[in-house]
């Protein structure tokens, strides 16, 4: 799996190749890992289930025509954005729509500013430093312990261990039980000789 | 989006992470100009299951369920039998060559080697079991149950043998390995100590990438694919008796 923080797609949408073909050309400059361009909202059904940062860049109409459908689709997004396309060369500047007559330097700044204000959101939403609380936990943990007799140890609920739980692996990266015990000991967190290596790891 | 019309000489330039797909499905370099389409005739490929196979591949959200549902299960079988055989011959052979390379150049604390060895060992070993039941249990399975449908006389030889014919009984969660491909790429390139030798470090991790790569694909093709394509076999089965 990828790890969602690093992936941040741009979906264009518009019924006409040259802007598909063009507006991609330049994004290969913007922070955008991925960029998709469909003609129609409904070709989304092709996409289903992605994770990550998306930003869709569609019409006006085609966001009227299919903007829920899509919202739908992309439910496992970990943001989701939407710019809207003006292919009135008459439109007035703004962030929040992208302008047939705009540079390629000024389309790529306005997709990068709302790329990183994402990536902003999700380092405020969990930093990266273990609190002491989820560090007990970890130690518990990498001992053998289930999540119940970890909640005992600490005088916490169940519950409060899984939250903690996610919290460490959101922060570390790190999912399997396994991978934070090598973790632990890597960071000195824990012993090599405190733990059971040939069960833990 | 490749089609049939693209040549496969400028696929493979822009991705080439697709040689070993290519390979797979039944085709080696040296196809000069040659559009996909003209290769697959004379080759004798399903043009549409290529096409697909790699925009899937290449593309990371590009995935047509319905389309891909078409497809028969043979076809798909056949596929994902080979990249088994690519995995085991091939990416973890080398794996193991490329990580044992990387310790043995790496001074650091020979603890912390030993944690990485004895964590990746522990993987390949539950992932060999894993893609070693499938080819022996579950594939021969889901094989014979579409020899019955397209067969009814075989019916009762097949019950016989499989008394609850039901997917659910095989199916093992894929989560966990893609987790722990995860999780030994992060605290390699998060976490491990400074002193380590960088250029193997490096192959180490590219071929790391590789193989997560592969695998995410070949996990999203079983559990999105086969699973449900073997659902609509078997309710087949149920409904005609």
């Amino acid at each position: 799996m990828i790890s969602s923080h690093n992936r941040s797609i741009v979906i264009i949408i518009s019924s006409y190749d040259i802007l598909l073909a063009g507006l991609t050309e330049i994004l290969k400059g913007s922070l955008a890992t991925e960029v998709i361009s469909l003609h129609r909202g409904d070709e989304m059904i092709d996409y289903p289930k992605m994770d990550g940062n998306i930003l869709v860049i569609s019409t006006s109409d085609e966001y009227e025509k299919s903007g829920s459908f899509i919202r739908q689709i992309l439910f496992s997004a970990d943001h989701l954005a939407f710019l809207t396309l003006h292919l009135d060369t008459k439109s007035n500047y703004s962030n929040l729509t992208i302008n047939l007559s705009d540079t390629a330097a000024l389309l790529c700044y306005k997709v990068n500013e709302i790329l990183n204000s994402f990536v902003a959101i999700s380092s405020k939403e969990t930093g990266t430093e273990l609190t002491r609380r989820e560090i007990e936990v970890l130690q518990l943990l990498t001992k053998g312990y289930a999540n119940k007799e970890i909640a005992d140890q600490l005088f916490v609920s169940t519950h409060t261990v899984i939250s903690h739980r996610k919290n460490i692996s959101e922060k570390t990266g790190i999912k399997s039980a396994s991978g934070l015990t090598m973790y632990a000991i890597l960071k000195k967190i824990i012993d090599v000789g405190d733990i059971n290596q040939d069960d833990l790891i | 989006m490749f089609n049939e019309n693209s040549k496969l000489a400028s696929v493979i330039l822009k991705d080439h992470s697709l040689l070993p797909v290519i390979n797979r499905l039944g085709i080696k370099l040296g196809f000069g100009d040659e559009t996909i389409k003209n290769i697959c005739v004379e080759k004798g490929i399903d043009l549409n299951f290529f096409v697909e196979t790699i925009n899937v591949f290449h593309y990371e959200a590009y995935f047509p369920e319905k389309r891909l549902l078409d497809f028969p299960i043979s076809m798909v079988i056949d596929y994902l039998i080979k990249t088994h055989q690519y995995y085991k011959n091939y990416l973890i052979p080398e794996n193991d060559r490329l990580m044992e390379l990387f310790l043995s150049a790496s001074p650091g604390e020979s603890t912390d080697n030993e944690l990485v060895r004895k964590f990746y060992t522990k993987f390949k070993e539950e992932f060999v079991i894993h893609i070693n039941f499938e080819e022996r249990e579950m594939f021969p399975y889901i094989l014979e149950l579409n020899a019955v449908i397209e067969d009814f006389s075989l019916r009762n030889q097949f019950i016989r043998k499989y008394p609850s014919f039901s997917i659910t009984s095989f199916e093992k969660e894929h989560s966990n390995m893609d987790d722990k491909m995860d999780d030994l790429k992060n605290i390699i390139i998060k976490y491990l100590p400074p002193n380590y030798d960088q250029n193997r470090g490096n192959a180490f991790l590219y071929n790391l990438f590789m193989f997560e790569k592969d695998l995410k694909n070949h996990s999203r093709i079983e559990d999105h694919i086969m699973i449900p394509k073997v659902k609509q076999l078997e309710k087949l089965l149920v409904n005609h008796d």
